[in-house]
């Protein structure tokens, strides 16, 4: 009976068996007790009491379960059963749980990132109520600012609206100092239904045309930069180089309405005329910068809400009609409708930009976590077939099947529990390392990525899925063995070791094919992302430092600025270590373009879009320091004066398209020029192709205009300096050429070669995360395939050792267990190709000069996948066929 | 185990039980075995073993409340004693009872 007393002693608390135990003791000699009075001989009668009250343990059992305190109880009695049966076995446990805390974390990872960016609403009060306004379903939802007045004027059916427009402000002099920033216009906190944590925040009084400046501090920004200090209110902030005054903090947890984002200060709308001075955008009719969010009356629905929109739509377009425009662009801007969608959300170009990028990273992780279950159902198989015995032995001395099954459900509901813990730690590592992939340093992401309620019950519905993924096969599998099993004297015959494996072979299998998946869909994001590194863009990005160059604070007149800016350049050429030094207005891959019609005797454009190219600025020696080449004519010099002919330099592809020649020197193109066309404009000169606002643009033709003959010059230029050596050792120079020259002049440095890595990061995100799945998946795929075979070949002993004695000579054992392999990793290959098939499409959108089904990239993967799970077999492979078939067969 | 005819109808043992401790106050589960065969002549026999299961589990619906006590011969046992809930219970159990036995009686007379 020590078996019974010891399995007594495992599964329940003392307390309660001794009841349990007394209650049934008491009636049973209170039965014999009647049997004897009735004359029975004294051991009979005690037999037959036991004999009526029928089979004990089972009672027990069910008396047990009727109670939930009991219940409970025993469930503490399983989890210490099985914590006490993980440590014995050591290595099972920790493989278990880092496979399930590696699926479980990369899950709770990208999911909380889906949270954060997706589907999270704002946090403020009734978010449902939240509407954007658009110019139509596809629109992106920027207003102008007589547009979106017009719209708040007239609108009905909104409790509150409001604008705003994303900016940055620079709080310094000399280097430049930029903090995220937010126009927002008065209703905007009222809208919202945020409470200030100091101070005041801004009322429509605030919002008034020619206001001077006020502003509100984020909470973060009030935080990091004034310590959280009270007396921060009636304080100035230098935004630009003008004052504004302090009125209050934002509260904590609120980031503003764009997602990502995080302004540090928030101004009223008005005061961008402070900032702006004459050149403000407030009248303006075609400066496309603000978005608006309204909070629609809760009896309204968004579809009565659109409507009321529809019906003020051609009013608010007439009464802001750009007056400059062409005859056929104001026709179509009258017929604009502007409509509504939720927004809940807030708006979040971050969300435009990576939503399908994380939701195909969710397929993947989805993957890796299937993969990592079927290897912890194998581990639990195998370690099933051991305790065959002690289940059999359960089993005869009347453990119910299902309080069996409980217990393995048990062991995978902790193994789960203590995955999703690590998995937790591995998650929030995780997302930290996703949000550092996507951030960069001119364009921050500021994500709320604190452990929500969403997050944590994502976590736990995984686990407990998985749990029931892994555990329920093998504990319903493991208790299948009859209860005469546990008197075999040994269970162990020579041809059993097949049977009970196909399951387990099933799952590598499934392993490997999804494993293939995965590393085709890697294979591909490595694929694009290396030919976008490796392309040539038309110039040549080391080396060169980029310097933005803001002029407006000095003081000098605006048509002093062109002289200003060959000065400086003249300058920065003297400093040494600078080979070549140019101007231009925009740098390629950046943030800003320009864009215009061209108009070129004898082409005839299909559409409008057909005619848009791009435009930059550029002083002599532009070409030669980027090293774009000149294919025909001469680079701009001494001779492209302010008044003179206005020459352009224009770029192979537009010179084929336009002028259906390679060299159209001398011919003469025009451009929009308000309503009417600009002054004839001369090609000079022909250069390569060179991509323009992004490496996956397939066609950028642009015109390149000489800066001395700039029509409006800005008080912005961006400078390319060549260095000899490290671009950034040149920043010291700089700022000392600088200091002496233009000390209030604002300056911003980058380096070329950075600014055109930032632009992957969305590529770079997805290679590196789905090659980082793809080998925890091939690793997790491999333990899997070794743990079985290995298994394999240790329940074969028996069987390999008799073939070694009968004569069976070593290689042949060797390849009678890699065929095994063999076997096993074709199968899951060939449906892996399918799967890869899939998920190629699945990521084509992402794929850049590679096709989704590309040959290569699967028979590579195929391949290295294979050769991997050779080296996996091998080790088992290479056991079996050195074993001593005397020892084993002693053994027996 | 030998099957018995007079096995008790699924179902009813807590009718039983419930009207058993209701008549004659607390009882030990053996007394409850007793006391039903007494009463229905032998022609029911509680099959001990499903007892204690039930009891447990009244006891957990809150019908029953179980107290260790003494017996007359001086042995401890545990006595259950009916609630107020239990009552309400053994109510209703005894009217679907009597719609049940008046619905098989009027099958087998007429049907």
């Amino acid at each position: 009976m020590s078996w019974h007393h010891r399995l007594r002693n495992l599964f329940r608390s003392d307390r309660l068996i001794r009841d349990i135990e007394r209650e049934v003791e008491f009636h049973i000699a209170e039965r014999a007790e009647a049997l004897r009075v009735q004359g029975m001989p004294e051991d009979e009668a005690l037999r037959q009491a036991r004999l009526r009250f029928g089979n004990r343990t089972v009672v027990r059992e069910q008396m047990r379960d009727a109670d939930i305190v009991t219940w409970a109880d025993s469930f503490a009695g399983d989890v210490r059963y099985v914590l006490r049966a993980l440590r014995r076995a050591p290595a099972f446990a920790v493989v278990a749980v880092a496979s399930l805390a590696l699926g479980i974390g990369a899950n709770t990872a990208i999911y909380s990132l889906i949270d954060a960016v997706v589907l999270r609403p704002l946090p403020v009060n009734d978010p449902h109520e939240l509407v954007q306004l658009a110019m139509g379903e596809k629109d992106q939802g920027y207003f102008t600012n007589p547009l979106w007045e017009q719209v708040r004027d007239n609108q009905s059916g909104f409790t509150a609206i409001a604008a705003f427009g994303e900016t940055t402000f620079n709080t310094a002099g000399g280097q430049k100092q930029s903090i995220g920033g937010s126009w927002v216009s008065g209703d905007y906190f009222t809208m919202f239904g945020v409470q200030p944590v100091l101070g005041r925040l801004f009322g429509r009084a605030d919002d008034v045309r020619g206001c001077s400046g006020t502003a509100v501090l984020g909470n973060g920004y009030w935080h990091a930069e004034y310590g959280s200090r009270t007396d921060v209110v009636g304080r100035t902030i230098s935004l630009e180089g003008k004052p504004f005054q302090i009125v209050g903090v934002a509260p904590a947890g609120f980031r503003g309405a764009e997602i990502g984002g995080d302004p540090q200060v928030y101004v009223p709308l008005c005061s961008e005329a402070v900032i702006s001075g004459s050149l403000s955008a407030l009248d303006r009719r075609s400066n496309w910068w603000l978005r608006v969010i309204g909070r629609r009356q809760s009896d309204l629905s968004l579809q009565q809400v659109k409507s009321r929109l529809a019906a003020i739509s051609p009013e608010v377009m007439q009464a802001t009609l750009p007056p400059r425009w062409s005859e056929d662009n104001k026709r179509e801007y009258l017929t604009r409708t502007i409509t509504a969608r939720p927004g809940e959300g807030g708006v979040s170009a971050l969300r435009k930009r990576y939503t399908t990028a994380l939701a195909t990273l969710m397929g993947g992780v989805g993957v890796v976590l299937l993969i990592a279950c079927a290897n912890v159902a194998n581990l639990l198989m195998a370690r099933a077939a051991a305790r065959e015995r002690e289940m059999a032995v359960r089993l005869a001395i009347g453990a119910g099947r299902r309080r069996l099954v409980r217990q393995l459900m048990t062991e995978s509901g902790l193994l789960a529990l203590c995955g999703a813990v690590v998995g937790l730690f591995v998650a929030r590592w995780g997302t930290q390392g996703l949000v550092a992939l996507i951030s960069t340093s001119t364009d921050p992401v500021t994500l709320d990525l604190a452990l929500s309620r969403h997050v944590l019950g994502f976590t736990a519905l995984v686990a407990i899925l998985t749990a029931m993924v892994f555990g329920l096969v093998p504990a319903w599998r493991a208790t299948r063995v009859s209860p005469q099993a546990a008197m075999k004297p040994t269970s162990r015959g020579v041809a059993e070791g097949h049977s009970r494996f196909t399951i387990g072979k099933t799952l590598v299998v499934i392993q490997v094919a999804l494993s293939l998946t995965l590393l085709v869909g890697a294979g591909l994001l490595f694929g694009s992302l290396r030919n976008l590194v490796t392309l040539d863009p038309g110039f040549q990005p080391r080396g060169i430092l980029v310097t933005g160059v803001n002029l407006r604070r000095t003081g000098i007149p605006a048509e002093r600025y062109p002289a200003a800016h060959r000065e400086i350049l003249e300058q920065l050429r003297a400093i040494p270590g600078v080979r070549s030094a140019s101007t231009s207005q925009i740098t390629p891959i950046g943030h800003s373009t320009w864009n215009d019609m061209l108009l070129v005797d004898g082409f005839h454009a299909s559409s409008q879009a057909d005619a848009v190219v791009w435009f930059n600025s550029v002083s002599e020696g532009y070409f030669a320091t980027l090293g774009t080449k000149l294919l025909a004519g001469r680079d701009f010099d001494h001779t492209d004066v302010p008044r003179g002919a206005k020459s352009a330099i224009i770029t192979e592809e537009l010179a084929r398209k336009f002028f259906g020649s390679v060299a159209p020197l001398g011919r003469q193109f025009r451009t929009k020029a308000g309503d009417g066309l600009s002054e004839p404009l001369t090609v000079v000169g022909v250069v390569q192709n060179a991509k323009y606002e992004s490496l996956r643009e397939t066609s950028s033709p642009t015109v390149y205009l000489a800066a001395t003959q700039d029509t409006v010059p800005g008080a912005f230029v961006a400078l390319e300096l060549r260095a000899a050596g490290e671009p950034q050792s040149l920043v010291p120079s700089l700022k000392r050429v600088f200091a002496a020259t233009y000390p209030a002049a604002t300056l911003e440095f980058r380096v070329l070669d950075e600014q055109i890595s930032e632009s992957l990061r969305r590529e770079r995100l997805l290679a590196v995360l789905s090659g980082l799945f793809g080998a925890v998946a091939v690793l997790l795929s491999m333990l899997g395939l070794y743990g079985v075979m290995a298994y394999s070949v240790a329940r074969r002993r028996n069987e390999i050792g008799v073939r070694i004695a009968l004569g069976a000579d070593r290689m042949r054992v060797l390849r009678m267990v890699l065929g095994d392999v063999a076997r096993v990793v074709a199968i899951g290959l060939a449906l892996g190709v399918a799967g890869a098939l899939v998920s190629g499409r699945l990521v084509a959108t992402f794929l850049f000069g590679v096709a989704p089904a590309d040959p290569t990239v699967l028979t590579v993967s195929a391949a290295g996948l294979s050769l991997v799970a050779l080296a996996a077999g091998l080790i088992p492979a290479l056991r079996a066929s050195r074993m001593d078939p005397a020892e084993t067969l002693r053994e027996e | 185990m030998p099957k018995t005819r007079n096995d008790i109808l699924q179902g009813t043992l807590d009718l039983l039980v419930l009207r058993t401790l209701d008549a004659s106050g607390p009882m030990h589960g053996y007394a409850i075995t007793a006391h039903i065969g007494r009463v229905s002549s032998d022609l029911l026999r509680v099959e001990e073993g499903s007892l204690y299961p039930a009891l447990h589990r009244m006891e957990q619906e809150g019908w029953l409340r179980a107290t260790w006590g003494v017996t007359e011969k001086n042995r401890e046992a545990r006595f259950y004693e009916i609630t107020a809930k239990g009552r309400k219970q053994l109510e209703s159990e005894r009217e679907s009872w009597s719609r049940l036995t008046e619905g098989v009686g009027r099958v087998l007379r007429y049907a």
